[in-house]
């Protein structure tokens, strides 16, 4: 699978460009982190990458097919979680789960559907109505249907909020199996989640890419010490105000992005 | 296809769990009983009028709103939740719009059995022995069930093009309120609420159910239109097809399918839409002037004479269209090409015109009047000629009467042609000698019975193979009434005349155990009795014909026709009327007596139908006793002044003037009924007061009924009424 998105913008119908010319290639297997702050367009892209928004320029390329030609096939091998979501509360997690197994075509649905149910561990929930769930397991849920089949190509969209620490360790060591055949894009705010997993990043801000690489790279192209001078940022944001982390990684992140923030 | 089929069901299956769609099921399936009490849009008195088109509109009407509630809820509901995010991520929101109004339409269509079900036993029961299965499913799947698939489509085209359940409700509200309001006169507008005003018990109902069918038809062509337009809308609102930039990639197939296949078939379908409204076969364009009669005014051609028409007629009583050939014997003394006139119906289409078997020139105008286009023929010099028109089509109703069709009913159960519809009527050529002579000849099924209303008697002339006959009939005129269909004949003597007696084979058993022969018997004796007996019979006989629901019957040389509507059994079988049935049955007798060929000549309130009311209400009194007459009669006439006294634009007429033509001649119609039969009765019951008695006003109209017409005075005046009970207009004067 691989995805190549060329000059992609996208204008709001309001007049807000929430993307300016995206240029980006995602390729599988792999896990790819998208980071970048509120309103840096992550959800965009990825409303784009699931062709629930067209962009107003620009190309989108699935396996070098235009992805307004191969929709249906592309989303008969994705599993996505969008970071808002509903589910259906008179149903209970099985029966919504074989609902969606069954939207997805898949063959052996019963089998589906425990499995994912087994992999975000609510086997004792299954027979409970989604009514009765509590966040963290409505979000788990969510995740389950993104996991629904052999999905190539799954997205998630803050998929780890309102997870404790221990089950977003646990989902992200999941991501990271599951990335080892198939092409993953998990976008966050959370840098640690990234650190953990992510092979490649891409680091998104006010609708353009400000870094794509690997993580070893952000460290390396914007930690102060490599800073260039006319790199350096200027006005309220220098290199002695940029915000520091709690890891070198989330480091470069702040400072990419303060300096992002300055100019 | 087999994955779209399978998901359709999959939605199915899910909104068949849903409460809200169990309720709605079960107030859809109970919404036929506001039929039967509140919501009674069919005024015709017949009993599949109303249990069985009542509320099958009434199921329409509530199910479609209910039903476009649910499809607004639904999708709304999907929004709200924000399970749409996920599902988009699976398919393609366009098909899942589609997936959901599918799923939606086969909801509808269980709840549509459920109904047809539930109310079968119950229509069958309220309905009696007329119950007709195929009258049942047609109205529960035409009046009811296209109104729910209707709403749904109108409901998720709203819904798609807003993308928010508020807006959509607001839109689809005002839908369905134009619809029960402000369309609700124009058979094309009420989508959801068609103009059916009645259902035939004894005869079929095929015309009907065929505007109606393409009243929906043609609204279905324009909203899945919209819907189709509206459907990009769920994925990427404000990029209006055509206009957006088609994108430039290779292969780009499945994007010319959204950005150009998807609105030309939504073009396609408007422009379906919008040639099935302009190019409806059912009502004509008439003047709606009633007060104008262009054709009226056509001179005559000098010189032109007709001495002889031949109609041949081959109604297709499945398709219900008529073929013909009419044939004219012309006289021209002129030496000179003639232009004849004829009025035609504006559904025919002439085929050919030919003079002594060479074609001429025929040319049909596009002005109507009453229901007739005008057609002209060029005929040559020559000194005798046969015109020889073949014609056909499908007949179409006054326009006027739209929210009334059916009458132009052609089935192999009943047929009606008048006029026009018979042949090409001449207007502009005089008979030879005095009278046009015409010969009919009609070929129908043979369980048919042909009947020409007036004097003619129709033989059967020939037995033809596949089941018909040909009936041929003579009469006089330019024009002419026939009726056909699957008819008992029963001949009643009384008071020295032959009735025949012309029913429905629906009722024969209910005629029977009503006993409308002795009824007939009855009144034919009173009024020969008190008033003489009538002079213009056709050798002694009357036909009486019961005729499909048409609002009405009335009486001509020889014959009277009775509407159906008032020979329900609900109707002969109540027996609050005591012995005899049927109050119109003894008023449209007594215009036996009252009002026929140029006995009166329309002046104010006088007119045939005060002496009429005024004898069936005498009738009535000695048949059921004065109570139930005032009651029923006197009672009635009073509440109808009284209204009528109190109409604002009687008390303030220079307001009345200011008002638009139409809203004029609706009034002036409506104020004239009146006026004829109520107004007219109560002064002539006042001038029986003043003239001593019932008695002696029995001998004053005994009198007027066989004086003998003169030239000078060849109609029974209102002058003559008074001068005969020795009364002047104020001394009968109400006020």
């Amino acid at each position: 699978m691989e995805i190549l998105m060329k000059h992609v913008s996208l204008t709001y119908p309001g007049g807000r460009q929430a993307l300016k010319d995206i240029s980006l290639t995602l390729r599988s297997p792999g896990l790819i982190g998208l980071l970048g702050p509120n309103g840096a367009g992550k959800s965009t892209l990825m409303k784009l990458l699931t062709a629930s928004l067209l962009p107003s320029s620009g190309t989108i390329l699935a396996d070098g097919q235009p992805l307004e030609v191969c929709e249906r096939r592309l989303k008969s091998c994705l599993g996505c979680l969008p970071q808002e979501f509903g589910l259906f509360d008179e149903l209970t997690v099985c029966q919504f789960l074989d609902y969606m197994a069954a939207l997805k075509g898949l063959s052996g649905q019963k089998d589906a559907v425990g499995k994912a149910i087994s992999a975000v561990r609510l086997e004792e929930k299954a027979k409970s109505r989604i009514s009765s769930l509590s966040g963290g397991q409505r979000q788990r849920v969510g995740i389950a249907q993104a996991l629904l089949g052999e999905s190539s190509f799954l997205i998630f969209d803050e998929p780890t909020a309102g997870l404790d620490p221990e089950e977003r360790a646990q989902f992200r060591n999941q991501f990271s199996r599951l990335a080892k055949d198939r092409l993953v894009l998990l976008s966050t705010h959370i840098i640690e989640d990234i650190q953990a997993v992510c092979s490649q990043l891409v680091v998104l801000c006010r609708g353009q890419i400000l870094f794509w690489g690997t993580p070893e790279e952000l460290i390396r192209t914007v930690s102060p010490g490599n800073l260039s001078e006319d790199a350096v940022p200027t006005g309220k944001a220098s290199a002695d105000t940029v915000p520091r982390g709690n890891s070198p990684l989330e480091d470069a992140y702040l400072t990419l992005i303060s300096r992002e923030g300055g100019r | 296809m087999k994955n779209i089929c399978a998901l359709i069901a999959l939605e199915w299956g899910r909104l068949l769990k849903r409460p809200s769609v169990r309720l709605i099921f079960f107030l859809t399936v109970c919404s036929p009983a506001f039929g039967l009490f509140l919501y009674c849009p069919a005024t015709a008195d017949t009993m599949l009028s109303k249990y069985l088109a009542n509320p099958a509109l009434a199921g329409g009407a509530i199910g479609g709103i209910l039903f476009g509630l649910l499809t607004i809820r639904e999708r709304g509901r999907e929004k709200r939740c924000g399970v749409n995010t996920l599902i988009d991520g699976i398919i393609p929101p366009s098909s899942m719009a589609f997936i959901r109004t599918a799923a939606l339409f086969l909801t509808a269509f269980p709840v549509l059995l459920g109904t047809m079900a539930f109310w079968l036993p119950v229509s069958r029961f309220l309905i009696g022995s007329v119950f007709d299965i195929r009258d049942f499913l047609l109205s529960y799947v035409l009046f009811m069930g296209s109104a729910i698939f209707l709403a749904v489509l109108a409901s998720a085209s709203a819904f798609q093009i807003g993308g928010r359940a508020d807006l959509a409700l607001a839109l689809f509200g005002i839908f369905a309120g134009l619809s029960l309001t402000l369309w609700s006169e124009n058979w094309q507008l009420c989508w959801l609420n068609p103009c059916v005003w009645a259902l035939s018990d004894d005869f079929s109902n095929l015309r009907i159910f065929r505007s109606a069918a393409y009243m929906r038809l043609t609204w279905a062509a324009g909203l899945a239109g919209l819907w189709l337009l509206s459907c990009p809308a769920v994925r990427r609102r404000r990029r209006i097809p055509f206009l957006s930039k088609i994108p430039s990639q290779a292969g780009t197939g499945f994007s010319v399918r959204r950005q150009v296949l998807r609105p030309a078939a939504a073009l396609i379908l408007f422009l379906i839409s919008a040639c099935a409204w302009a190019g409806q076969p059912f009502v004509d364009h008439s003047n709606p002037d009633q007060s104008i009669s262009a054709f009226d005014q056509i001179p005559l051609e000098q010189g032109l004479t007709c001495s002889r028409r031949l109609v041949r007629l081959s109604p297709d009583t499945k398709r219900g269209t008529v073929t013909g050939t009419a044939v004219y014997q012309f006289q021209n003394t002129s030496g000179k090409p003639r232009t004849a006139a004829f009025g035609i119906n504006p559904g025919y289409t002439i085929f050919s015109a030919r003079v002594n078997g060479v074609p001429v020139p025929a040319s049909v105008r596009d002005y109507q009047e009453f229901n007739e286009a005008l057609l002209e023929v060029t005929l040559p010099g020559d000194s005798q000629m046969e015109l020889t028109l073949e014609y056909g089509g499908f007949p179409r109703e006054d326009q006027s009467l739209s929210t009334m069709q059916g009458s132009a009913e052609i089935s192999g159960e009943y047929l009606y042609l008048a006029n026009a519809d018979l042949a090409p009527r001449l207007i502009n050529a005089e008979p030879d000698s005095g009278v046009l002579p015409v010969t009919v000849e009609i070929t129908l099924p043979e369980h048919m019975t042909v009947i020409p209303f007036g004097s003619p008697q129709a033989e059967i002339i020939s037995q033809n193979p596949g089941g018909t006959l040909t009936w041929q009939y003579e009469d006089e005129g330019t024009g002419g009434i026939l009726y056909a269909g699957d008819y008992i004949r029963q001949d009643i003597e009384a008071a020295g005349i032959t009735v025949e007696f012309y029913y429905g084979r629906n009722h024969e058993t209910v005629m029977e155990e009503a006993g409308a022969a002795n009824a007939i018997r009855a009144v034919i004796q009173y009024c020969t009795d008190h008033y003489g007996p009538l002079s213009f019979l056709s050798g002694n006989t009357l036909k009486l014909i019961q005729s499909r629901v048409s609002g009405g019957g009335y009486a001509g040389g020889g014959a009277s026709l009775l509407d159906e509507a008032d020979f329900t059994i609900a109707s002969l079988r109540d027996t609050s009327k005591g012995s005899v049935p049927g109050e119109v049955m003894i008023h449209e007798l007594v215009h036996q007596w009252w009002g026929l060929s140029s006995m009166f000549e329309a002046d104010g309130a006088w007119s045939a139908e005060g002496l009429t009311v005024y004898t069936t209400y005498r009738i009535v009194k000695e048949l059921y006793g004065a109570e139930y007459a005032e009651r029923r009669y006197v009672d009635q006439w009073k509440r109808e002044m009284e209204d009528y006294y109190s109409n604002f634009y009687v008390r303030n007429p220079e307001f009345f003037q200011r008002l638009p033509e139409a809203k004029r001649l609706e009034i002036t119609n409506r104020l004239s009924r009146v006026r004829q039969y109520c107004e007219m009765p109560l002064k002539i019951l006042k001038a029986e007061q003043l003239a001593g008695g019932e008695t002696a006003m029995d001998q004053i109209l005994s009198r007027l009924f066989c004086r003998e017409p003169s030239w000078e005075e060849p109609y029974l005046t209102y002058e003559m009424f008074l001068n005969a009970c020795g009364l002047t207009e104020e001394d009968i004067n109400l006020e």
